[in-house]
């Protein structure tokens, strides 16, 4: 909470930062911002592309396949997306952070926050090609869809609290940087994103090991509103809530532990 | 403007960890609360070690001493950079650091741009910056520029640009950390100037300077530290004279050795004792005297005692008002009159001929040094003098004088 509070006193400077975030990273490039939509557009060509024509998955709720996916991909995305930027936020405003002084705080904030923007940025491209699919018959229409606001606040959670973890260690220790990558990669295909946990067919051993995975509720609400177009049961939206906020807390304490030995480490 | 700074009893100590060993990973951050009790892999540096330091607010006080004596982390700490291992830092006021100029400057994006993040990360708000731009510019004398991408400016504008928000942020307090070393004479001198009348402003100012020259001109105050304490904390002249002293010393540590330092009252006196002042004091018409009429004759009288020869002297005195402020200071030396050389006991005398002070207190500094500064013996406040006037005449200069004219019909 105190970190909420903090940031909304710098929600100026967190503002301009933001802005700061989006317009360097598309500076001196042709089309600008338009990447921010460009971007999940092509990805979902591609993926529309290699999964209708050359491969085709199929199992049980995963069809059409590039929607399906695409609709876990994309908070997906925001997540790692965070994550892997909080891993040199601070180091990459340690002038900032040593030679003018400001709330460290902010920094893993305006990762997560730049990210979110791409992220709602991209929504557009999933809506327009759901639209799409129902009007050509594919596939009915998510209403559910209305809901996303409310699925994507556990995700916010999560990446803000797996920010604030991952920045403050990071400086501390920099072998995490490398690390993340991978852990990151493995927690990809741990989690229910190119496949559906009804669909796979495993040992059940493995299947509840999967269930465990904290990250599946999550994956489980968005989807649902955005592309199943059925409201998850209370305990999936309990689960997803309850582990996004445990995340939180855990990323603030363990950030406010390393809070003061920050400036000297970057 | 009241900005001031207080330290109390304030310690800074870095720690880093040393090689990796098992258990100093990822894992053991999380479980450091349980397990991480006692282990020694952690390397530690007293950057400072139990300062005390109090600005008044409109003071301008300057640190100085060698690399790595902590003057940096003091101005950091100063900030609210860094926080205090033990001990209390206390500011009043809205602080601006000038630690390093343009510091945080985005490449990719543009002057303005960064002029009203830096300004808010200042303590601005976005309209405020918006505001003073126009003014920013001007300082900076960067015109168009202001709309490119920082990363085609020359890194003159970049320190320009830099040091022109600091100082639009029309901070209480500032803190200046040895900036004026770069950028060209052109722009240290309008930063000189631009902080005198900050200064006549009341803003009160902590700066980390190497240029000596500058730190005698500019501060009222300094504060000389040494492997993070304060040795000297006192009017500028003299801090900078014993610094000057220490630093001459260490060259001639050899010699030293053989010798010994001696520093005599901490702070007030120091030298190696090669020749000491056995007696300071002021005589008018050949009577002692602790107290003068302004105007009269008056005689500064250094009896000396040589302890060892030695061949390199050059006398001094120098007057202070007792609020710190230097009045005047003359040696041997400069005047072109040193004695080659110092084997006996003797006196020097340096004679006023019409001594047209102001009235007031005056503190007088005698010194018997070498000419690299090497002190033998630097006695500040050595003997003081109280100065009487029929009229309670401004300042510290007094001098005879008559009006005269013609226009006017005088009474």
């Amino acid at each position: 909470m105190t970190v909420l509070r903090l940031l909304w006193r710098h929600r100026a400077l967190v503002d301009v930062l933001v802005r700061r975030e989006l317009t360097a990273r598309y500076r001196s490039s042709l089309l600008g911002f338009f990447w921010s939509l460009l971007n999940p557009l092509l990805l979902l060509t591609v993926y529309a592309v290699v999964f209708t024509l050359i491969f085709q998955p199929r199992f049980p709720g995963g069809d059409p396949y590039p929607l399906f996916l695409f609709s876990g991909l994309l908070p997906w995305l925001f997540f790692s997306g965070a994550a892997i930027d909080s891993s040199v936020t601070l180091v990459d405003n340690g002038p900032l952070l040593a030679k003018v002084m400001c709330p460290p705080e902010i920094f893993p904030a305006i990762t997560v926050l730049s990210h979110l923007v791409h992220h709602v940025l991209a929504l557009p491209v999933l809506l327009a090609a759901l639209v799409v699919s129902a009007m050509a018959g594919w596939y009915p229409f998510p209403w559910t869809f209305v809901l996303l606001p409310v699925a994507l606040v556990p995700w916010v959670l999560l990446a803000g609290g797996t920010s604030f973890a991952v920045s403050a260690l990071a400086v501390h220790f920099r072998d995490l940087r490398d690390l993340l990558g991978h852990l990151l990669n493995l927690l990809f295909f741990a989690s229910p994103i190119i496949y559906s946990l009804d669909g796979l067919e495993l040992p059940s051993a493995l299947q509840a090991t999967l269930m465990l995975n904290p990250l599946a509720p999550l994956v489980t609400v968005f989807r649902d509103c955005a592309f199943t177009g059925r409201v998850s049961s209370p305990g999936i939206w309990a689960a997803a809530f309850g582990f996004s906020l445990l995340a939180w807390w855990a990323g603030t304490r363990l950030f406010d532990r390393y809070r003061d030995t920050l400036v000297e480490a970057v | 403007m009241n900005g001031s700074i207080l330290f109390d009893d304030v310690r800074k100590v870095y720690r880093w960890r040393g090689l990796r060993r098992g258990g100093d990973t990822v894992k053991g951050a999380f479980f450091h609360r349980r397990f991480g009790r006692g282990r020694s892999t952690l390397e530690q540096h007293v950057a400072l070690d139990g300062v005390d330091l109090e600005v008044e607010p409109g003071e301008t006080v300057a640190m100085i001493g060698p690399n790595g004596s902590g003057k940096s982390t003091l101005l950091k700490l100063a900030g609210g950079i860094l926080r205090p291992t033990t001990g209390t830092v206390t500011t009043v006021g809205r602080v601006t650091a000038l630690i390093e100029l343009g510091a945080g400057f985005h490449p990719e994006i543009t002057g303005r741009e960064n002029v009203v993040i830096n300004g808010m990360l200042l303590g601005l708000s976005r309209t405020e910056v918006e505001r003073r731009i126009p003014q920013i510019v001007e300082f900076a004398g960067l015109g168009t520029f202001i709309d490119q991408p920082v990363k085609t400016y020359s890194s003159g504008m970049h320190v320009r640009l830099g040091f022109a928000v600091a100082v639009a942020v029309d901070p209480d307090i500032l803190l200046i950390d040895e900036v004026l070393a770069v950028g060209d004479e052109i722009f240290v001198r309008r930063c000189l100037d631009r902080l005198a009348w900050m200064r006549q402003r009341g803003v009160t100012m902590v700066l980390v300077s190497h240029d000596l020259d500058l730190v005698s001109h500019f501060a009222d105050r300094a504060v000389y530290l040494n492997r993070g304490r304060v040795v000297v904390d006192g009017p500028s002249d003299s801090a900078v004279a014993r610094y000057r002293n220490d630093v001459a010393g260490e060259e001639n540590v050899a010699d030293d050795a053989a010798r010994g330092v001696r520093v005599v009252e901490e702070g007030r006196r120091w030298g190696n004792g090669d020749v000491e002042l056995v007696e300071v004091f002021c005589t008018s018409n050949g009577v002692r005297q602790k107290l003068l009429p302004s105007g009269a004759v008056c005689t500064v009288h250094l009896r000396y005692r040589v302890h060892r020869p030695v061949d390199d002297v050059v006398i001094g005195v120098a007057w202070h008002r007792v609020n710190g402020g230097l009045v005047g200071g003359h040696n041997t030396d400069v005047d072109g009159v040193s004695p080659r050389r110092l084997t006996g006991d003797g006196e020097v005398r340096c004679v006023y001929q019409v001594l047209d002070l102001a009235p007031g207190d005056y503190l007088i500094d005698a010194a018997v040094h070498a000419r690299d500064g090497l002190a033998y013996d630097y006695f500040c406040d050595a003997t003081r003098l109280r100065i009487t006037a029929a009229v309670p005449w401004p300042g510290v200069w007094a001098p005879h004088h008559r009006w005269e004219g013609e226009g006017p019909e005088w009474e």
